[in-house]
């Protein structure tokens, strides 16, 4: 039997699913998310309700006057574009869109064409019957729908500890006596659990609560008989939070209301007059200890170590902490800031350490971090690079005490898991450590004679972040490493060259690229492979058009709002690097449950198909990023 | 369209007057039917009209030695194809399938299975109605269905028929493309207007990709395409 629409009700063969013959309907639909979570049985009786429509290039669906239903994409491409002409989503065969949908949330969202396509069709009343049938179907469009408006509306949003369940704090295992019992025993129970507070509950109902507090000042205090029941001093109907509030609502009504301790009732049920089930209880100290791995309290924490041990002892937390912070649903580029601010951290401590133990410096100076450091996009398991920059009113004398310094924080840096650069770009090296003048001239050298070994020293040295000192300093050197590069089409050219050496790994037949030798064969390199290219090349735009911000992401930002790079590119580009930065992070995150040391490898055989499809639309765009840099910079040779 | 329309007047008048027995003119009468339900006007809008895309396979490339194999049906409605009204039938033979089961997959053990052929242009005669048909390359698939046609009905099949190879040398021709080998087999035309390629070659994907391309080129020839157009 077939419950569909039948679109054919002169024929008496669709009844009986889709001809064997036309399989090939059956098998694209099978590689549709999320029409893959479908069995082939569902999938013929479902294939003959699609039709097939073709369009060109160009046309486009509005949702105003749209009759609702599913779009397949069977070939072609298309993109979805809010008011403003703001581009939200960009995407090609197998991907389907219910502009219906959208357009709740995103009213006068349309779909434009942007290449002629073939298009299945599945009519409204067949989709929605499809998403009250199977929960994986309907889960599909939930979340993409609203991953789609959470990218359009990403500015605003800020997931963080404070956002974590208070059933993923509380403690579930409830004490509790009856209303009779007395108050002695409702103690011994107390002091037996080592507990604070204690339930005083009635046929599964909660009547009250009793805290350490009260036995000390409406018992003891006035010489209450202990042998009296302990309703006497119960507060009675106590206020309660649900288990699906977070921890946020429950800092903010314990500090308002003056409480410690607050029982945690079952947020389903959701009919008011029935009574609600307790299931457990949070304190003033479970929401302590649920912010330990705050990070503000983690730099705190590290700013008071007194030895290099007591910082290792914290960096040690960091591979648990990221597992925390990903699994909490902390965003890549929040990590990403939270673990450079750590390490920021460490380093400052490292050097106050060392201003310990030598004196105070003799001359300004400001520590320098490259790299991801820099660009404020630190993971775990890469290496330190950094440098000094040093006062020109230093004197000759004094530079040694400079050299002791660099030594000890790259020595401790390298205890605390920020291994050592292998290509010497730390303050320990003569060349990185230099006062402002010396610099300068570097720069000047690096960038006259763009030789394939300057142009990559140069390409760290842009990304640089003052870590510590004398940020004016950094600020000169900036300035004149810009004023250097912007508009020297030579060197701009030979940067470019760099840029392009490293395709996006999407090969010819949209297949990964992977390692072919190595520990590493048939992996895939994320870094190298997808998070380089697109800093690099965003790095070369800004260079260009001396665009002085140096994390990624804020680079964009005002590569758009300079008009060098439309808003659409742009926000394409941020997109691509969300998504690799994430597939990155969690991969990282799975090494480490996996009690694998984390790395920026990962099999792309092993990544769910989603993230397959995520990925290779990233890696295109920065594909198509990188063209353009070609374009525009390449002539320059 | 006129000398289709002389055609059917000639057989009618054939058949009535000097019709060989009862059961020929009783068949011909559910030709005749269909004739009467499929006209042509040049003037009509595509999207009002429903077509029948078909295709075929038989075992040989010429209507008086081979026989047809197989063959599969598609409909366009208001300008889409209902997935569900995708036909396919083989047809039992009387001779074996021969050298081109390589190009067909069709083995002879299959088509025992088949219809026989006067069920088989009867079904097909039955989706025929009021619609018009559409083929890659007519003149073919036609001349094979005309011998049916011609054997139990006693005429030609003798319905509006639109050709997507014709449709597209038109097109080629009118742009000055020169038109090299392979230019008009259906995979090549389908390339053309990013259409998917089609796996496997069987009358019904074939039948498929022919509608494909029949929406594909009324797109291209842009907005109020009329029937007239398609000739």
């Amino acid at each position: 039997m077939n419950e569909y629409t039948n679109p054919d009700s002169n024929s008496s063969v669709v009844a009986t699913g889709l001809s064997p013959e036309l399989s090939a309907v059956k098998d694209f639909l099978a590689e549709c998310i999320p029409f893959d979570t479908l069995s082939d049985d569902q999938l013929n009786q479902l294939a003959p309700a699609i039709e097939v429509c073709y369009y060109r290039q160009g046309h486009i669906f509005r949702s105003e006057d749209d009759a609702g239903g599913l779009r397949i994409i069977r070939s072609g491409a298309a993109e979805l574009r809010v008011e403003n002409d703001r581009l939200i989503d960009r995407f090609g065969e197998t991907v389907s869109f219910n502009l219906l949908g959208l357009s709740q949330e995103q009213p006068g969202i349309r779909a434009t064409l942007i290449e002629d396509s073939l298009i299945y069709y599945l009519a409204e009343v067949d989709y929605q019957r499809l998403r009250k049938q199977y929960r994986d179907f309907d889960r599909f469009f939930h979340s993409q729908r609203s991953r789609r408006v959470r990218r359009a509306a990403r500015h605003e949003t800020t997931p963080s500890e404070m956002m974590r369940r208070v059933k993923d704090l509380m403690s579930s295992n409830v004490l509790s006596v009856a209303p009779v019992d007395s108050i002695q025993t409702t103690a011994q129970l107390m002091s037996e659990h080592r507990i604070s507070s204690v339930l005083v509950m009635q046929d599964e109902q909660l009547k009250g609560i009793v805290t350490d507090r009260d036995i000390r000042s409406r018992a003891v205090a006035l010489g209450l008989d202990v042998a009296e029941p302990i309703e006497r001093i119960m507060t009675v109907s106590p206020d309660t939070i649900f288990d699906d509030e977070t921890l946020f609502d429950a800092t903010l009504f314990m500090t308002q209301k003056g409480y410690h301790h607050i029982p945690v009732v079952s947020a389903h049920g959701e009919d008011s007059r029935a009574p609600k089930s307790v299931v457990g209880i949070v304190t003033s100290s479970d929401l302590m200890l649920a912010r330990r791995d705050d990070p503000v309290y983690l730099v705190q924490h590290v700013n008071r170590q007194q030895t290099v041990k007591g910082l290792k002892d914290i960096t040690a937390l960091l591979p648990d902490l990221l597992a925390q912070w990903v699994n909490a649903g902390i965003k890549s580029t929040q990590v990403g800031h939270v673990l450079t601010a750590i390490s920021d951290a460490v380093t400052i401590r490292l050097i106050a350490m060392a201003e310990q133990e030598l004196g105070p410096a003799p001359a300004p100076f400001c520590w320098l971090g490259f790299g991801s450091q820099g660009r404020e996009e630190q993971l775990l398991g890469g290496d330190q690079d950094n440098a000094l920059l040093i006062s020109d009113d230093v004197k000759d004398s004094d530079l040694a005490w400079f050299e002791k310094m660099a030594h000890r924080v790259c020595d401790g840096l390298n205890e605390c898991g920020y291994v050592y650069c292998p290509g010497e770009v730390m303050a320990t090296t003569k060349e990185w450590r230099q006062p402002l003048q010396g610099w300068k001239q570097t720069v000047d050298r690096w960038t006259r004679s763009p030789t394939s070994d300057a142009v990559m020293r140069v390409s760290i040295f842009f990304d640089v972040r003052a870590v510590h000192g004398d940020a004016s300093l950094a600020k000169q050197l900036q300035a004149h490493m810009l004023k250097r590069t912007k508009g020297n089409s030579i060197f701009l050219a030979a940067l470019a060259e760099n840029v392009l050496d490293a395709p996006p790994p999407l090969g010819i037949f949209r297949r990964f690229v992977v390692d072919h030798n190595g520990e590493h064969r048939d992996e895939l390199n994320l870094k190298k492979r997808a998070v380089i290219p697109i800093v690099d090349l965003v790095r070369i735009h800004s260079l260009a058009h001396g665009i002085q911000a140096v994390n990624t992401v804020r680079r964009l930002h005002a590569l758009a709002d300079a008009k060098v790079m439309s808003i659409g590119d742009s926000r394409n580009l941020q997109d691509a690097l969300q998504v690799i930065m994430q597939t990155r992070v969690e991969a990282q995150v799975q090494q480490l449950m996996n009690a694998e040391k984390p790395t920026n490898y990962l099999n792309p055989d092993e990544l769910p198909k989603l993230v397959r499809k995520q990925l290779r639309d990233a890696f295109s765009v920065v594909k198509d990023a990188q063209q353009s840099i070609r374009l525009n910079y390449r002539p320059g040779l | 369209m006129w000398d289709m329309k002389l055609k059917r007047l000639y057989y009618r008048l054939k058949l009535l007057t000097f019709g060989r027995s009862t059961d020929t003119r009783l068949a011909f009468s559910l030709l005749e039917k269909c004739w009467q339900e499929s006209g042509f006007s040049s003037n009509r809008d595509w999207r009002e009209q429903e077509f029948l895309v078909v295709d075929a396979e038989m075992s040989s490339l010429d209507a008086q030695t081979g026989e047809l194999l197989s063959l599969g049906w598609v409909v366009i409605r208001e300008g889409r194809i209902p997935i569900g009204s995708a036909v396919h039938h083989l047809l039992q033979s009387k001779d074996g399938v021969g050298e081109s089961a390589t190009i067909h997959q069709i083995r002879d053990c299959e088509l025992v299975d088949g219809l026989s052929a006067e069920a088989l242009i009867g079904q097909f005669l039955e989706a025929a109605r009021g619609r018009v048909l559409v083929f890659h390359h007519a003149l073919l698939d036609v001349s094979f269905l005309d011998k049916l046609t011609r054997a139990f009905y006693g005429a030609p099949l003798l319905m509006p028929v639109l050709d997507t190879l014709q449709i597209e040398k038109r097109s080629l021709v009118r742009r000055e493309v020169p038109l090299g080998q392979n230019v008009l087999r259906l995979a090549s035309c389908c390339a053309r207007y990013n259409l998917p390629p089609s796996p496997a070659h069987n009358a019904l994907t074939d039948a498929l990709a022919t509608a494909e391309l029949f929406l594909a080129q009324i797109a291209h020839k842009g907005k109020d395409v009329r029937l007239g157009d398609l000739l």
